[in-house]
């Protein structure tokens, strides 16, 4: 087994509120492999978002309260904030769902482009600018060096959205995150933008962790995926199985609950019962348990760890990991 | 994304759990309110508001209780007294109780205050509701009519107003509204230009909902937490412009009492009886500043961004 | 359910005719600029559309960004008055209805909005905000009043005595639930869906099309569904219509439509949209469309998605495609469309 390029471990992530402790991410331990593209997927209030923002360590106002994040063996919680910088955006780069508002309006996107290198590279203005309008090519930009001098408002969504996936590449990152990149674009552009991440994924050897709450996204993208549900992962595995016979109920509810283009004929959709927890006062034992088809006494005691179920699979289930199969009308 | 929801139990009727039905309903009114009670700061100013208005409302009260005198008593023996057990704050050039005076220098100025506010706010509100609403020609027409308004240099007015007749408290509320309606009507029209936007007001449009009742029942609710902020503001404003005038001899003549009027003679006394001074200018200060705090507080409490 | 005033007739209609007929349907903005603010151009949001909607269907709209659903919704409803072309309600010319009249429609047409958080009035009770369409049409008072906002409550499957709470107290979906009360404190015929579940999770979203299926069949509703999601549209919907910058580019039953589109925007947007199943995700034929969508302030001449089509020829800059006739129900405005 090769060394993981990034390890999550036991993360724990609270924010203070005025209703009491919300624990945004509640022990999540995940791997992320050189080269390989890793779905993350939940909806919202999940804790994904802040699990990324943990790994960065951008999380504030939220406080990591105890766990590990090891990028090639080194633990990124324990850095000091200088350190950490030298990890932005050069080791591992981030790019988020809103085009609108992450890039600076009153920058030239050149400059914007640019700025990852200078700082990190130390590169002087004309050889940054050069590698900028390289990557904007690189990333499907038609003419980069007249585009380079515009300003984000005069690009579409889904030109922004490449603007900042040149940004994120330039310093050659290791990882990148992605944290829902394409939610706020029309699907015709979507497909263009996770074509472009898959080809950066081919060309650059870019290990990608991709955050969404689509699963059809993770679908046609992911090798391997990670669902959370309330703070915590309840399962994990590689895309193909966790779709073909999930072991949890929430990714089996999940699956069966959405509208498939491919239906043949109308059924009727079987949606999962009740509400997304309150993270303030989230239930006892295992937190899906309220919402689950499937539950038994225990699932209301005691929280389920994340272990194996089949072969390939991980699920945080006590239903499952006795052997019970998902099953239902 | 971060943060819970509020309602954690089911909502489908069979599995209904009944823990919410339990709790009053939280209006957005109240919570406001509890976030106001929460900055202590903020209520003390309001208290500190609230008594003075008692105070300016009772004040033949306080006057016979408390300081024995009234504000227009002359005593030419006890000129210029220093504060003490006859004249707790001092006497004035014509013996007149410093202190009596202040009282019923309240209820001039914060009166004055008060009610100019609520002038402004009612024909500014009508105005910008109308104008932000309707758009078009009638917007064009009445915010050409406001920046007309908001350019008159308003001294000049008052100096034209106060020679054609002396003005009373009301008629002095009177004018220094006309001057300040205009900025209301500006602020009520772009809360309203970004109220009409939402949803709701589309919403309520698609049932067939007059204009009026769009108006009165939905935008002016919404508007309203802006108008309490600008009158909680405006009151410690207006008592300096109050102040102002009638310390240049333009608003409340002698010898009805004002804080403001009572500046205008004590600064010829200021080296030998700077209490003079210091007493009606540490009062305006003193309310205007709390006037000030109150309304932050009232537009923290407002906070829109906890809006809904 | 307690009885409300009958509605006024304005002539007889049945339901061999369509409900809903809109024809050559334009809605254009202008656009103004320059210091004097002068018209200098128009938005084409809605350019020549025609539709029928048969009384009980549900006809999906679906589009990206910028193409004119939303707007032909509220065209439809009479919020926006159109430019051009015409609207046609129960057999009726609304297109220009006005004042005493367009309110007579409000009891008959309802919209249900996009998003929960906004379009209930935060300052308002629930039962107040569903009582409204009651009390602006004076079909209820006192007590009665009170048992329909209840039983409209318990129809959308909340909880009665939340009557008494403010809009924020609810999540997201509950929400929904609450302004789809409101439309049906009406009774009306015929309701204009646009974009309900957009804002929702995931997992609320298949509880409100499972709500509004059950409404419509049990209240003989009839729905123009509009939403950006195709898979969520082809589910609901016994029709679909694709708009692209304005115009109609394909009108089909669903699982026609997916099976076999005639239109390559069509086709482009099917292959586009994610399936949640990674066998067939990895062995799809994608058609990834070059470029953005054309500006609405001066669309392409002749076809409006030929600067992005693969199939575009001379032709289609030249000449509009009408819509041609594929078999039954199903219409494509293309000049080389797909087989």
């Amino acid at each position: 087994m090769t060394q993981p390029l990034l390890e999550v471990q036991d993360l724990h992530t609270v924010f203070a509120t005025r209703d009491g402790t919300v624990k945004a991410v509640d022990g999540v331990s995940f791997e992320l492999l050189a080269g390989e593209t890793l779905g993350v997927v939940g909806e919202s209030g999940c804790g994904k978002s802040v699990t990324a923002l943990s790994i960065m360590r951008l999380q504030r106002p939220g406080r990591i309260v105890s766990g590990r994040v090891l990028l090639k063996g080194q633990d990124l919680t324990r850095m000091s904030e200088y350190e950490m910088r030298e990890v932005r955006g050069r080791e591992i780069a981030m790019i988020f769902q809103d085009p609108m508002t992450s890039l600076n309006p009153v920058y030239r996107v050149g400059w914007q482009v640019a700025e990852p290198t200078r700082l990190h590279h130390g590169w002087d203005k004309k050889r940054a600018m050069q590698s900028a309008i390289n990557m904007l090519g690189k990333v499907g930009i038609p003419a980069p060096e007249s585009r380079a001098r515009d300003y984000p408002h005069q690009f579409s969504g889904g030109m922004r959205q490449r603007v900042m996936i040149a940004m994120g590449l330039t310093t050659t990152p290791e990882v990148l995150i992605a944290d829902e990149p394409t939610t706020a674009l029309d699907v015709t552009i979507q497909a263009q933008i996770l074509e472009l991440l898959r080809h950066v994924n081919r060309e650059f050897g870019t290990a990608t962790i991709l955050i969404t709450h689509n699963l059809g996204v993770v679908a046609g993208m992911c090798k391997r995926v990670v669902v959370m549900y309330a703070g915590r992962i309840v399962e994990a595995g590689p895309t193909k199985d966790v779709f073909a016979h999930p072991k949890h109920p929430y990714t089996w509810s999940l699956l069966r609950s959405i509208p498939r283009l491919d239906a043949e004929q109308h059924e009727p959709l079987k949606p999962i019962e009740g509400m997304p927890p309150n993270l303030v006062d989230l239930p006892s034992g295992c937190s899906f348990h309220p919402r689950c088809a499937f539950k038994v006494e225990r699932c209301a005691r005691d929280v389920p760890a994340l272990l194996q179920v089949g072969e390939s699979q991980r699920a945080a289930c006590w239903v499952t990991q006795a052997g019970t199969e998902l099953q239902g009308a | 994304m971060i943060g819970p929801s509020r309602v954690a139990e089911l909502d489908m009727p069979a599995a209904g759990v009944e823990t919410a039905a339990a709790r009053p309903a939280q209006s957005y009114w109240n919570q406001s309110w509890e976030r106001l009670r929460a900055n202590r700061l903020g209520m003390a100013a309001g208290v500190l508001i609230l008594v003075l208005a008692v105070i300016a409302v009772l004040a033949p009260v306080f006057s016979a209780v408390l300081t024995h005198y009234q504000p227009q008593t002359i005593n030419l023996d006890q000129t210029f007294a220093r504060p003490g057990a006859t004249h707790l704050l001092g006497s004035d050039e014509l013996g007149r109780d410093s202190l009596t005076r202040l009282i019923w220098g309240a209820r001039v100025s914060l009166g004055v205050a008060f009610l100019t506010v609520a002038l402004a706010l009612t024909v500014g509100t009508t105005v910008g509701m109308v104008a932000g609403y309707y758009g078009g020609w009638i917007d064009d027409v009445l915010m050409r009519l406001v920046d007309t308004v908001l350019a008159i240099p308003a001294i000049f007015l008052f100096i034209l107003m106060s020679i054609l007749f002396r003005p009373n408290a009301v008629t002095l509320a009177a004018i220094v509204a006309s001057v300040g309606w205009g900025s209301v009507a500006r602020l009520v029209r772009g809360e309203v230009l970004s109220v009409k936007q939402r949803d709701f007001i589309l919403a309520t449009r698609s049932i067939g909902a007059r204009d009026s009742r769009l108006m009165v029942r939905h935008l002016l609710p919404n508007v309203l937490p802006v108008l309490i902020v600008a009158a909680s503001l405006g009151v410690g404003q207006i008592i300096l412009i109050e102040a102002a005038l009638d310390f240049l001899g333009l608003g409340i003549q002698p010898p009805t009492p004002s804080w403001g009027n009572m500046l205008t003679n004590a600064q010829s006394y200021f080296f030998h009886s700077g209490f003079l001074v210091a007493f009606p200018g540490i009062t305006i200060f003193v309310t205007v500043l709390a006037s000030n705090i109150f309304g932050n507080g009232v537009r923290d409490a407002f906070d829109p961004r906890l809006k809904g | 359910m307690p009885e409300l005033a009958a509605k006024p007739l304005k002539r007889a209609w049945t339901t061999a005719e369509p409900l809903v007929s809109v024809s050559d349907l334009k809605v254009w903005f202008p656009v103004s600029s320059g210091v004097m603010q002068r018209t200098t151009g128009h938005v084409h949001a809605v350019d020549g559309v025609d539709l029928e909607i048969k009384a009980g269907e549900t006809v999906g709209l679906v589009g990206e960004s910028g193409c004119g659903k939303s707007t032909l919704g509220r065209a439809v409803i009479r919020l926006l008055e159109p430019t051009g072309g015409t609207v046609s309600f129960k057999g009726e010319e609304i297109t220009h209805i006005r004042g005493e009249h367009l309110r007579a429609l409000r009891r008959d047409m309802a919209m249900i909005f996009q998003d929960p958080y906004a379009s209930l009035d935060p300052r308002q009770t629930v039962g107040d905000i569903i009582g409204e369409p009651i009390d602006v049409h004076r079909l209820a008072k006192g007590k009665q009043r009170q048992e329909r906002i209840r039983e409209l409550l318990r129809v959308v499957g909340m909880n009665p005595r939340y009557a008494d709470r403010y809009p924020h107290e609810f999540s997201g979906g509950q929400r929904q639930r609450i302004g789809i009360a409101r439309a049906l404190a009406v009774e009306p015929t015929f309701i204009i869906c646009d974009e309900p579940i957009s804002a929702l999770d995931v997992s609320i979203q298949a509880q409100i099309i499972n709500l509004l299926e059950a409404l419509q069949a049990k209240f003989k509703l009839t729905y123009l569904f509009i939403a950006h999601d195709l898979s969520v549209v082809k589910h609901i919907s016994n029709r679909v219509a694709v708009m692209y910058l304005g115009k109609i580019m394909e009108v089909a039953p669903g699982r026609q439509l997916y099976q076999r589109p005639r239109h390559p925007y069509t086709g482009s947007l099917l292959s586009a949209i994610p399936i949640p199943d990674p066998t067939i995700e990895l062995q799809r034929e994608r058609m990834i469309l070059q470029g953005d969508v054309a500006s609405p302030v001066n669309p392409p001449s002749g076809c409006r998605f030929r600067t992005r089509c693969p199939r575009a020829r001379e032709h289609c800059a030249e000449e509009v495609p009408p819509l041609e006739s594929y078999g039954a129900e199903h219409k494509a405005a293309c000049f080389y469309p797909l087989d």
